[in-house]
């Protein structure tokens, strides 16, 4: 039959073509992914290295221990903290800076933009150093310039009050360039005739972004919201790189227990705390679709 | 195409649980007996990793170790700390391990379980020879693996000139006199802070265990914690004494502490042998002559935390034999010696000490004393967890002001939820 017989050599011809893609993500990314899946509900330990099959099966218990988990629950809150005030931070300072650069409120629009996108990316590493430096309790500009006032300032990373809201500014310093740009392309694809009615129809700076700026700009600030969600639930590098998790683990985050855990050897437990990351960021993604989403205009 | 895909998924869950479920631990049990090595010269290729210093320096110094062995190659991979225990744990699950390789006193414990380790053959190594300590930190089980390589402890550096200005003479003896010292250091010689301890954070526990095993406390009897007891409960509430009394500080920043002593706003502190570099290096000319270290204070004893790095041979060594004299040559008391002079490692063999580089030094001295009280922990594979646990309660103890005897209930049930590992 020759049409089956062409209908096999396409698939043939098209798995080839797929071949390179799906060979590296079936052993790179499937495999592992149901490795860890696999891992999740034994009790593997880095003491069970050299006979990895030998360990027992334990159902969903590393699930149910992780609800008991003082620390887990203590990162889940941090990270649930960090999201729901840093995502909206994050873009609301974005958004506010794209529409500034965009509507010519500010001059040197380049070096604005620049200077914005750099946060972005300069190292992590870098930036873990300087802003040691200004939130230094004695020596910091920030504390400096609150003694210039009157105001004693607090030792900002130092104090379990004010850790993690410190790092939630410094991420939302370091990432919002990224969404600007993203926002500032979202703002140039709106007609710019629609403004022009609007101001002839009589409707106010305010009322235009109301009404245009926002519904226009749905699709571009979901994907920003998805993608600043997903990047925020999985917090790390900046406790790792300036706190450590402290003091008194109030900047430790679901990403950081499960490092320390890998690195504590508890492999089966800290794959277990992986999946319930990787369904809550699933879940997080869906409820912003939800929200953002196109709600049947298209 | 989505029912393939979903077919595929089950498919792939079912094996993997298949898979999961089919094997199951043995029982285990079995004891490790160690092998005899064979008599004659080093001969072959011996393959060493080690970390940091002695990673850099070790190829170079092995020289002398194949000049009385010229049918032997020691090759030497350096490895940073920070990739150490990947590197190894990896090696070991691929069973690629080189032959020898320094083990950190924490990874003991988690590596000896996984069985990759060699038992250490009784008849090169003699126990009594090293300190007890050291020792103590290569066993599991009731078998050693490796042997101690080099040492270090802790003891409390002071102001020898302030502690003069605030009418001490006598370096402190007691719990209660360190206290004083500290109280003095503070009021009458001018020091914001009396001493340093460390308040919580990675690696406190080896600060406040020194005070614990003082009073006579433990950690494990056989399978079980014993943190929550009366004389734990006691050494914390000593510990954190110091923090309320304001004698020492709740937060200090990194690299504050060695600007500060030398200025004379940090009176004393407590630390191990190689702050005494640090301190002339940021001195300068003369400051070697201000300070100078006392023992632990002695409540029931004086005992101090002995840590350091073992040396072990792996069970997938190619050159087992070999490797063995390697780790025997390098356990000699002159090679010891001349180890310390290249890295400033301190002898984890107790007759090295006897050699006038280190008999010589007054400092250096109190350190080789103290070794001979002082303790590791016990080398289970869940250590690390543990005293992460520790660490973040005795930061609740000095900074938030945690009850004592809480916190040792506190340590005890977050260590019998981690369990020995056993």
């Amino acid at each position: 039959m020759p049409k089956e017989r062409r209908r096999l050599r396409r698939a043939v011809t098209g798995w080839a073509f797929a071949a390179p893609f799906t060979v590296l993500f079936v052993v790179f990314s499937a495999l592992p992914v149901v490795a860890a899946l696999a891992m999740s509900l034994t009790d593997l330990r880095s003491t069970d290295l050299r006979n990895p099959f030998a360990v027992d099966f334990v159902g969903l218990d590393n699930y149910t221990r992780l609800v008991g988990d003082e620390l887990f629950v203590k990162a889940a809150g941090n990270t649930l903290i960090f999201v729901v005030v840093g995502v909206p931070l994050t873009m609301a300072v974005a958004l506010a800076s794209a529409t500034g650069l965009n509507s010519g409120l500010l001059r040197f629009k380049a070096l604005f933009r620049v200077g914005f996108y750099l946060p972005a990316v300069t190292s992590i590493v870098a930036i873990a150093v300087i802003w040691r430096f200004l939130l230094d309790p004695e020596a910091g500009l920030l504390n400096n310039l609150l003694g210039l006032v009157g105001v004693d300032g607090p030792n900002w990373l130092g104090d379990t009050s004010t850790a993690l809201p410190s790092l939630i500014v410094m991420s939302a310093w370091r990432n919002f360039g990224f969404l600007m740009i993203v926002f500032l392309a979202g703002l140039q694809g709106i007609p710019v005739d629609l403004y022009e009615a609007a101001t002839i129809d009589g409707a106010g700076r305010w009322q235009q972004f109301r009404g245009i700026t926002l519904p226009l700009l749905r699709p571009t600030l979901l994907f920003g919201a998805v993608v600043t969600g997903i990047g925020y639930l999985q917090l790390f590098e900046e406790p790792f790189v300036m706190t450590r998790g402290g003091p008194l683990s109030s900047t430790l985050s679901v990403s950081y227990h499960i490092y320390n855990q890998f690195g504590f050897g508890n492999y089966g437990y800290a794959a277990a705390a992986s999946y319930v990351l990787f369904v809550a960021i699933v879940g997080l993604s869906v409820l912003q679709f939800r929200l953002l989403g196109t709600r049947g205009d298209s | 195409m989505t029912r393939h895909r979903r077919l595929a998924t089950v498919v792939a869950i079912a094996a993997a649980m298949a898979l999961a479920a089919g094997c199951g631990r043995d029982s285990g049990g079995e004891q490790d007996t160690a092998k005899a090595v064979g008599a004659g010269k080093a001969t072959g290729e011996i393959t060493v990793w080690a970390m940091g210093t002695e990673g850099e320096k070790l190829a170079e110094f092995a020289k002398g170790f194949t000049a009385e062995n010229p049918d032997a190659k020691v090759t030497v991979t350096a490895v940073p700390w920070d990739a150490a225990h990947q590197k190894i744990a990896g090696a070991i699950a691929a069973r690629q391990t080189p032959d020898v390789s320094m083990i950190g006193t924490t990874y003991q414990g988690e590596f000896a379980k996984t069985g990759a380790l060699d038992p250490t053959p009784a008849d090169l190594f003699a126990k009594d020879s090293y300190f007890p300590g050291a020792w103590d930190s290569t066993v599991v089980d009731g078998t050693a693996y490796g042997v101690p390589w080099y040492v270090e402890t802790r003891g409390i550096y002071y102001r020898k000139d302030l502690a003069a200005k605030a009418g001490i003479t006598a370096a402190p003896k007691t719990w209660d006199e360190l206290k004083a010292m500290a109280k003095a250091l503070q009021t009458k010689a001018g020091a914001k802070w009396g001493i340093n301890l460390q308040p919580g954070k990675t690696g406190s526990w080896q600060s406040v265990m020194p005070f614990a095993w003082s009073n006579g406390a433990t950690i494990t009897d056989g399978d079980k914690f014993t943190f929550d007891s009366p004389a734990m409960t006691e050494a914390l509430a000593y510990y954190q004494s110091f923090f309320t009394e304001k004698l020492a500080p709740t937060f200090l920043p990194e690299g504050q502490l060695e600007p500060d002593f030398v200025a004379g706003r940090i009176g004393a502190f407590m630390s191990g042998p190689w702050h005494v570099g640090i301190l002339k290096d940021q001195g300068g000319a003369g400051f070697a002559d201000k300070f100078t270290v006392a023992p632990m204070p002695v409540k029931q004893t004086g005992t101090s935390f002995i840590g350091g790095s073992n040396i072990a041979v792996f069970k997938d060594a190619k050159n087992r034999d070999s490797a063995w004299k390697f780790i025997q040559w390098l356990s000699k008391p002159d090679v010891q010696v001349k180890w310390y002079q290249t890295v400033s490692d301190l002898p984890a063999v107790q007759s090295a000490w006897t050699d006038p580089a280190l008999s010589g030094d007054a400092i250096l001295s109190t350190f080789g004393a103290q070794l001979k009280d002082a303790k590791a922990p016990p080398a289970i594979p869940t250590w690390e967890q543990v005293s992460a646990a520790f660490d973040s309660e005795v930061e609740k103890l000095a900074v938030a002001g945690q009850d004592p005897a809480t916190t040792a209930k506190a340590i005890e049930s977050k260590a019998t939820a981690i369990g020995t590992g056993s």
